[in-house]
């Protein structure tokens, strides 16, 4: 099976990290049902044209994580995510997004009271358009 | 240098070095792990077709230790480990160019206990061959598919390809990867390429062994090596003078050029602490870039070239 993982070759972080955060995602995310049939190693290899080493890490690490399942001669499986920590990862990755657009601003040497003021006008713009609802977002 | 524990080799190397009359391979050592992909990477006339003559007993080795399969290659040897493995030569044999494909088969059939007629014909039918056609009178493509076919149809535990792809069109190409990647799926293969071609390596290696001069530059983990090897292009406003003779002492330094005024493409094995340096040492970032497979291999035959 095909998976929408994407390799960046500009990035700094390393083959096996950005491979296993998109994996993760993809799991902790929903997009990949339990029970799902992964492809074998040396498939995603060349796939992803990384190697049968970086792609083994990878399952070794989400296998440990309990996201993933081999079973001995079927093959490698997405394992049953818990309510609790798919909403984690929702928040870690808010998070992450937040921190960007911290990061960004303070390049453009933003204060922090600037920043704050700009977040809550975004905050309330998102909630007029919407209505008065700011949960009631298109994905 | 050395990737994998002795055990884990499907081919092992001690100081080998042989000679002939055109030729000085060696001495090389390394391990060549098992179950793993292993491209071999060099410029022309390295020695790549020398070392696989002498890894399937062709060339003697008159000294250094060298273990195929566990089967020792030196003195009184049991010829036995050649019928476990598969081989395609760089070039076709002339005085085969008169058999089918499928006379070669039936006489390799006999060679190879593991023969197995039914995996030849599969993949004669995925590659599109018929196999009553002369080998003369085949395609150069065609009849690289063909032997190609011959040389897999035992499952060897050890396949070593010469230059598989040359011939092959972009399609016959990509029908030969998933070929390849299915031979290598159980785990306990292990195939040993020489090729030239940039996206069979990153699509198939899992290791990279350079060669050149019938030296080894090194074995390298090749996602590894990706990873660790960048290009940081540095710039010194007041130091334009000198700056050169500072970059030599980046850590993880392979090699510095003047790219303009002041600002230097600098390549590197150990890209955060070089970064950390460059900064301390009055040097402006301006990028930092993955380098390509062809300008690691160059900046290693730089270096090597250096020390001659």
């Amino acid at each position: 099976m095909w998976l929408p993982i994407r390799i960046d070759e500009q990035r700094p972080e390393p083959l096996y990290h950005q491979i296993e955060v998109q994996l993760r995602g993809l799991i902790l995310g929903g997009q990949l049902k339990e029970g799902t049939l992964l492809p074998s190693i040396r498939e995603l290899a060349v796939s992803l044209k990384c190697s049968a080493i970086t792609v083994r890490r990878v399952y070794q690490d989400l296998e440990s994580e309990g996201l993933i399942r081999t079973r001995q001669g079927t093959g490698t499986f997405v394992a049953g995510v818990e309510a609790v920590a798919r909403d984690e990862h929702r928040l870690e990755r808010a998070a992450e997004e937040l921190e960007k657009a911290v990061d960004a601003s303070l390049q453009l040497h933003c204060t922090l009271e600037e920043i704050e003021t700009v977040f809550r006008q975004v905050l309330s713009k998102k909630t007029e358009s919407r209505g008065g609802d700011p949960l009631d977002v298109d994905r | 240098m050395s990737t994998a524990k002795e055990t884990d080799a499907a081919i092992s190397l001690r100081g080998v070095r042989l000679e002939n009359d055109r030729f000085v391979l060696g001495p090389i050592s390394c391990d060549i792990p098992k179950g793993m992909v292993t491209a071999i990477v060099g410029p022309n006339g390295s020695g790549k077709s020398t070392l696989f003559r002498a890894l399937l007993g062709l060339e003697p080795i008159p000294s250094g230790e060298a273990e195929v399969l566990g089967t020792s290659l030196v003195g009184a040897r049991d010829d036995g480990y050649k019928s476990r493995i598969g081989f395609l030569a760089e070039n076709p044999h002339a005085h085969e160019n008169q058999s089918t494909a499928d006379e070669k088969a039936i006489f390799a059939s006999h060679w190879y206990p593991g023969w197995d007629w039914e995996r030849y014909r599969k993949l004669m039918r995925h590659f599109d061959v018929d196999g009553g056609i002369r080998l003369a009178k085949m395609s150069k493509g065609m009849r690289r598919k063909a032997e190609l076919a011959i040389s897999m149809a035992h499952d060897p535990e050890l396949l070593m390809l010469d230059e598989p792809s040359s011939g092959l069109d972009p399609f016959a190409w990509k029908t030969m990867l998933e070929e390849l990647r299915r031979y290598m799926e159980p785990g306990d293969r292990t195939l040993v390429l020489a090729t030239h071609i940039i996206e069979e390596i990153k699509r198939l290696a899992d290791y990279i062994l350079f060669i050149y001069r019938g030296k080894i530059l090194g074995l390298y983990e090749k996602d590894r090596l990706l990873d660790d090897w960048r290009t940081i292009v540095v710039q010194s406003d007041y130091a334009p003078k000198g700056g050169s003779e500072l970059l030599q002492r980046v850590p993880g330094f392979q090699g510095c050029e003047e790219a303009g005024a002041g600002v230097y493409r600098l390549d590197v094995d150990d890209p955060e602490q070089g970064e950390a340096y460059c900064r301390e040492n009055g040097f402006r970032v301006l990028a930092v870039q993955r380098m390509e497979l062809e300008d690691i291999l160059s900046c290693l035959i730089r270096k090597e070239e250096a020390k001659r």
